[in-house]
């Protein structure tokens, strides 16, 4: 059957059309097959005896039978790979349009129907070759215990370890060259970009690319940025509480890592009543007191 | 109406209890500004009242007058007319004539008003940031934007119908509406809270059972985030959305002030609850009511950040202090405000000996006479207590200020920040004079007698106990101590000016004797003559010797004999003032004297400015080894006179010695950097301070490289900030940065980590920009040349390109109060005025839109104010007074005519084409009618007339038509009055207009002597009305409908009837028995409702 040889084979010798020369060949092999499946489409509409379609209509029928060949051809592939073979036989396709619900003793039939209309052979496009991969290095032989049959062994270079000599830098000087260098550039080509992507000011007429400033923008509520810490400066400050600075002063922060940040916030006297969380229900605050319903009037 | 219009109303209702003191009550006057009255009743009968304002526009309208001291005298004239401390007021209520038998039982009245308050434009202010969501989402929130100034500017009845007086004490009963979502805090305590009745708004009912002065009443609205404070439950603080963290931050540590004033003053806090409110936009930054402070929001800080942390604590001890003194007691009249001021600031200090220690006290004595003295010999005397005779205004105390010291409405900024300066340091000397163990003595027996008045219920004459006058004060302490203090009083407290001593010495080897010469200068202003005793510390090689030396009226000369023989004991330690023994290298010392140092007045007990005369050597001596802060800071700032190699050394000493004081090791840097240039061509060695940063912060392998940083240490932190900024200043033989230090700086900021500390470098970064700034020198320009990318100094190119990197990854992270950008925008404008980059206003100008944060429009309107100079751009100058007028935030329109006055586009004495007629009508009208909202900016604007045009009529304006003088005491007529500025201002008369009306000159011939500003006060005395002081002056104004319309009203209703009003008229001046009024009035409450 006609889906069968879609799919299955790799290759189908057709004539070629003159056209559009400037795709591909894996385009043009493409289209070629589609081109097919639409004069498939069209030739089953004139059978059913439509006169003319719409485009459209024609795309979505097409686009329905190629959606179901396909499904057609990956389930028969893979029947023929559950038993272990590469190339599917007419059983697999079998198989597979009875789990697909087709009725398969109706076939023979339809296909010897007298209306049925012949369609010329699809126009021969060649296959699109696949590049070669890039080779390097010596392959390896098999050893002597391996059969000669199984696969080669791949390209060296995807398997073996290559060692560099290098040492890691870990000058200190050169570190922190690098970091301080490193960060500028970081900044400058971001500060840029924004500036690049926004509005701008200048310090010089003339030229407004070589200083380029990120225009001055008015905000509704100015002090929330001002006052609170940027989300950088936190994360910084989480990961120094954490780690060295600890032992330079911090005996208050010692054995609840949870309680750190909420610590931070608090004096460093930390007197902070331990039975904080049990009190806050004992605090009588008139403005923790909820808001009283109105009384009723008197007079209505 | 709009939405907006409906969210900055008000609708309120006050009601007061008044119970009569005199028979005849038939009018009460009360203060009131910005409302709509909508009704008046008195004991539920209809009361007809009248309303005026002469305030609102202070010289009549077509009146071509413009000179400052007709000014001056009218607006002092105003607002006596409204004074409530000798009783009267804009609002002028008749009890109907029902209700006269009544009062003269002397029974109960009740005043109900109903008012509303629409946009108002000073007393409340109200901040609604433009974005979507309901109110509370964002952040809306309103406040009275009264604060210490404004309070003793009682800015009260700008908001609230009320006897805007400290004196009025009354109980008060407060209920505020607002919607659900808001937060009301007041002062006194919350009662209770409830809903209306569709659940949309709520009712904060307060009661403040202490009597208290509408003054000291405020109120704060917003959808503020509420923190109970964890050690003390009944203290409350309140916040912006999202600011909680901070708030939690900050405030942790207000126990500890609690803590301290209780212990000191040996009394608890009076009131039952405490609130802190943090609002933005807020008019200054600390201000006290009663039982509730409003603080700017931008003191909040989070954990990270270093410098604001002692301000932020600074700022809530003096809250704190001015709660006791201030709140609770309150002044008794405007001329005893000192002793509150000066209280609040004495314990305020005792507050940060303890707290930051006793060199940060000393330092900051010191800093606050320096400054005290700056001021009173640039502008003349500072004067504690004024007294004002009998309404004689011709004897004006302070002839040399160009406004009144009599109203705190009257008084420039500026001044009143000196005025608390002296205040708290003269109550320093009365410490020194009779121990602090006695001072806080007589504190706690005026906190004791307030608090046991207060409980006092209904019997308001007790009440008087909580207000103190100067007499009371003066009283308590001679019982306390036993001693008279009346001559320091009269010296520093009923006198204006400083002193200013010259001191030199020579040794007489014979007589081994120290001959020192103290001389005064008495004669310039803001100076006064120094008469008593004054201590003089002399350091020998024996020990040190303090002497008490009597100055007297002829006496020049003193001898003090010394102990040491010359001969120096070349083994001995040498012992110091403090018990302490130390070796010295004596080699610098003159071989026949045995003199190391000689210290004038060294506890700062005189308000003195010293001038001594004393070798480098001995200047060198007293900077290593005196351990006074204040000795070495006076060490630092003589020897910038001595360039020499020693001196060199002996600052390098102190910049490396961990035990010295910071802040003097900071003043070291600067002193050590100007000494450098003066050395240029003889300097030895790096560039000064740059081996001593590279040995204290750089690495040890690789010495280019600064460490990450780490703030652990403050003291090394704040060092480590300065270096830079004063290495900058150094210049080699071109004049020009030295090449070495500014790529150092430039390494500095390319190496800067910040990533393993625990604090923000926020402040430190901002000051390596300053470190640029100050690294940059006038360019090179052939033949104004102009400025473009390409002919830029390459040095100058490497700072561009950090500041526009800092600049703008600052949009990115933004630092903390922006401290970055203020350094960027102050960096830029000295990249333009030096020439390298194109003047350019624009750039500045975005930056002090609203909408940034505050600190930034600052720097950015800095800026422009120089430019404007700079430039003498009207166009500039015109943006800025329409900003003035214009912008929404109440504390930029202040700073920019205070930044307008300390760099004035031009002065009196300059040409100026920015000098013409339309900038005096724009500046005068301003003053006159459209500043009327704010005390404070009208002030200003005076200051900065003052600046700009003098006293007289301005130089710039044509001379008068006809350019007449009506000489009125000798009746004739002198041309050209422009030449003859000291004529007596009321008789300056510039225009026909003005001559046709019959001006007010006119009228009080009889008693002004010409050269004295005319005072309304004199025409009061003449005329058989109180309350038409004033307006006489308007009586040929008959045009004006309102004023017409009063003054029928008071001839016809009330002048008519031969009865008192409320103060009554042969009580007009104010006395400390408090006399003036007449009927007190017990509970006022004031219901308010946000609509």
């Amino acid at each position: 059957v006609f889906s069968v040889h879609m799919v299955g084979e790799g290759s189908v010798s057709i004539c070629s059309i003159a056209g559009k020369a400037t795709s591909s060949p894996a385009e043009n092999y493409l289209l070629a097959r589609r081109r097919t499946l639409q004069v498939v489409v069209s030739a089953l509409l004139t059978e059913s005896g439509f006169e003319s379609a719409e485009k459209a209509a024609v795309e979505t029928l097409t686009e329905m039978l190629q959606s179901y060949i396909t499904e057609i051809g990956r389930c028969a592939k893979a029947y023929c790979e559950h038993t272990a073979r590469s190339v599917p036989t007419l059983s697999d396709t079998v198989v597979t349009l009875i789990e697909m619900g087709f009725n398969v003793d109706t076939l023979p039939i339809y296909a010897k129907r007298s209306q049925r209309m012949v369609i010329t052979a699809p126009p021969v496009t060649n296959a699109p070759v696949t590049p070669k991969a890039l080779s390097a290095g010596q392959k390896r032989t098999h050893p002597a215990h391996i059969p000669s049959h199984f696969p080669e062994f791949p390209d060296p270079h995807t398997y073996i370890k290559t060692p560099t000599f290098r040492e890691p830098v870990s000058d200190y000087q050169v570190v922190r060259e690098k970091a301080a260098t490193q960060r500028r550039d970081v900044e400058r080509a971001l500060t840029r970009f924004i500036a690049k992507t926004g509005e701008t000011q200048s310090l010089f007429k003339d030229d407004i690319t070589t200083f380029p400033l990120i225009a001055a923008r008015p905000s509704t509520i100015p002090y929330l940025s001002a006052l609170l810490p940027s989300e950088l400066e936190l994360q910084a400050l989480e990961e120094t509480d954490s780690s060295e600075q600890d032992d330079q002063t911090d005996g208050e922060n010692t054995d609840d890592p949870g309680a750190d940040k909420e610590n931070s916030m608090l004096p460093p006297s930390g007197v902070v009543p331990s039975t904080k969380a049990s009190e806050d229900n004992v605090i009588d605050n008139p403005y923790l007191r909820p808001v009283k319903k109105p009384k009723v009037r008197r007079k209505k | 109406m709009s939405n907006e219009d409906l969210y900055h109303k008000v609708v309120g209702y006050v009601e007061l209890t008044i119970f009569p003191t005199v028979v005849n009550l038939n009018r009460i006057k009360l203060n009131s500004k910005q409302c709509r009255i909508y009704r008046v009743r008195v004991n539920d009968l209809e009361a007809p009242f009248l309303y005026n304002d002469p305030t609102l526009e202070v010289c009549h309208h077509e009146s071509k007058q413009r000179n400052l001291n007709y000014f001056s005298s009218a607006y002092t004239a105003a607002v006596s007319a409204v004074d409530p401390d000798a009783g009267h007021g804009e609002l002028v209520i008749k009890v109907p004539s029902e209700l006269w038998k009544q009062g003269d039982d002397l029974k109960v009245l009740k005043v109900y008003i109903e008012f509303s308050l629409d946009q108002p434009k000073g007393g409340l202010h109200f901040v609604v940031p433009d974005v979507e969501g309901s109110m509370a989402e964002r952040g809306a929130h309103v406040f009275g934007s009264c604060d210490e100034k404004m309070k003793i500017f009682s800015c009260h009845r700008f908001w609230f119908p009320c006897v805007d007086s400290y004196s009025e004490l009354c109980t008060w009963k407060l209920e505020f509406t607002v919607d659900a979502s808001m937060v009301a805090v007041s002062c006194g305590d919350l009662v209770e809270t409830i809903y209306t009745h569709d659940m949309r708004k709520k009712t904060f009912h307060y009661i403040l059972p202490i009597p208290t002065a509408a003054p000291n009443i405020s109120l704060a609205v917003g959808p503020f985030e509420i923190l109970v404070d964890p050690y003390m439950h009944e203290v409350t603080h309140f916040c912006l959305p999202q600011l909680l963290p901070l708030l939690k931050h900050s405030m942790s540590f207000l126990h500890e002030i609690f803590e301290f004033y209780e212990e000191i003053l040996t009394c608890r806090y009076p009131y039952s609850c405490f609130k802190t409110v943090f609002v933005d936009e807020a008019y200054v930054q600390v201000s006290s009511y009663a039982s509730m402070s409003i603080f700017s929001t931008n003191l909040l800080h989070s954990a990270m950040i270093i410098d604001q942390t002692p301000q932020t604590r600074r700022c809530l001890a003096q809250a704190l202090a001015q709660q006791f003194f201030g709140c609770f007691i309150s002044r008794m009249s405007w001329a005893d405000e000192w002793v509150l001021k000066g209280i609040s600031g004495y314990i305020y200090g005792l507050y940060l000996k303890k707290t930051f220690g006793v060199n940060e006290y000393r330092h900051w004595i010191k800093q606050e006479l320096d400054k005290i003295v700056e001021y009173e010999l640039k502008m003349g005397g500072v004067l504690l207590h004024p007294t004002f005779s009998g309404g004689k205004e011709k004897d004006n105390p302070t002839p040399h200020l160009h406004f009144s010291i009599k109203h705190p409405h009257t008084l420039s900024w500026e001044y009143y920040k000196m005025f608390q300066c002296k205040a708290h340091l003269v109550m320093r000397l009365i410490e020194n004079r009779i121990s602090m163990e006695f001072m806080l003595q007589v504190f706690n027996k005026l906190l004791s007698l307030a608090s046991t008045a207060s409980s006092q219920k209904y019997q308001s004459h007790m009440w008087s106990q909580m207000l103190l006058s100067t007499h009371a004060f003066l009283k308590s302490i001679s019982n306390v101590s036993g001693k008279d203090i009346g001559p320091l009083i009269k010296q520093w407290v009923d006198q204006s000016g400083v002193v200013k001593f010259f001191g030199s010495f020579a040794f007489n080897r014979k007589r081994n004797v120290l001959e020192l010469e103290i001389r005064q200068d008495y004669t310039s202003s803001g100076t006064q003559k120094y008469v008593g005793p004054i201590k003089v510390t002399v350091q020998e090689l024996d020990g040190s010797f303090n002497h008490m030396l009597q100055i007297e009226e002829n006496s020049l000369k003193h001898d003090i004999p010394c102990h040491s023989k010359s001969r120096r004991n070349k083994k001995k330690k040498i012992p110091l003032m403090n018990g302490e023994e130390v070796d010295m290298d004596l080699s610098a010392m003159d071989a026949d004297s045995p003199l190391l140092w000689i210290r004038i007045d060294p506890d700062m007990s005189i308000l003195r400015k010293v001038e001594f005369e004393q070798a480098d050597f001995m200047w060198q001596y007293q900077l290593r080894y005196e351990r006074d802060v204040v000795a070495q800071e006076e060490a630092i700032s003589a020897l910038e006179k001595f360039p020499t190699p020693a001196s060199r050394l002996a600052l390098t000493d102190i910049l490396e010695q961990e035990q010295c004081f910071y802040k003097v090791r900071m003043q070291a840097c600067f002193c050590l950097a100007k000494i450098a240039n003066a050395m240029v061509s003889t300097w030895q060695g790096p560039p000064a301070m740059k081996s001593l940063f590279t040995r204290m912060f750089c690495c040890k392998s690789c010495p280019n490289i600064v460490k990450t940083n780490n703030f652990i240490n403050f003291q090394s932190y704040f060092l480590q900030k300065t270096m830079p900024v004063a290495m900058a200043l150094l210049r080699d033989v071109q004049n020009l940065c030295p090449k070495d230090v500014l790529n150092f700086i430039l390494d500095l900021i390319k190496y800067n980590d910040n990533r393993k500390n625990k604090f923000s470098d926020n402040y430190y970064r901002a000051d390596l920009i300053e470190a640029l700034t100050n690294s940059l020198t006038p360019a090179i320009s052939i033949n104004n040349e102009v400025r473009t990318v390409d002919n830029l100094n390459a040095d100058v190119r490497l700072i561009l390109e950090e500041i526009t990197r800092f600049l703008n990854m600052e949009k990115l992270l933004p630092s903390f109060r922006n401290t970055i950008t203020v350094s960027c925008l102050r960096a830029i404008r000295q990249l333009q005025k030096n020439g390298h980059i194109p003047s350019d206003p624009s750039l500045f100008k975005s930056y002090a839109q609203y909408g940034h944060f505050v600190d930034v429009r600052i720097a950015a309107l800095e800026a422009l104010v120089d430019y404007t100079r700079v430039e003498r751009s009207s166009g500039e100058l015109q943006w800025l007074l329409s900003m003035v007028q214009n912008d929404p935030v109440h504390y930029v329109r202040h700073k920019i005519l205070g930044l307008l006055c300390k760099n004035p586009p031009f002065t009196k004495t300059t040409d100026s084409a920015l000098c013409n007629e339309a900038l005096v009508d724009q500046l005068w009208k301003f003053m006159n009618s459209g500043a009327s909202h704010d005390w404070r900016l009208r002030c200003d604007a005076v200051n900065l007339y003052y600046m700009l045009f003098g006293l007289t009529r301005p130089s710039c304006l044509p001379l008068p038509e006809l350019g007449l003088v009506l000489n009125l005491k000798e009746k004739k007529a002198v041309l050209n009055p422009t030449i003859k500025p000291e004529l007596g201002v009321g008789a300056v008369m510039d225009t026909p207009a003005s001559i046709g009306q019959p001006p007010q000159g006119l009228k009080r011939k009889a008693d002004t002597p010409l050269g004295s500003p005319p005072e309304p006060g004199q025409i009061l005395q003449q005329q058989d009305d109180d309350g038409r002081g004033f307006n006489t002056m308007e009586d040929e104004d008959i045009d004006m409908e309102t004023v017409h319309d009063s003054q029928a009203f008071i001839h016809h209703h009330l002048n008519l009837l031969e009865r008192p009003s409320t103060p009554g008229k042969h009580t007009h001046t104010h006395t400390h028995t408090h006399t003036h009024t007449h009927y007190i009035h017990v509970l006022k409450t004031l219901l308010i409702q946000f609509t």
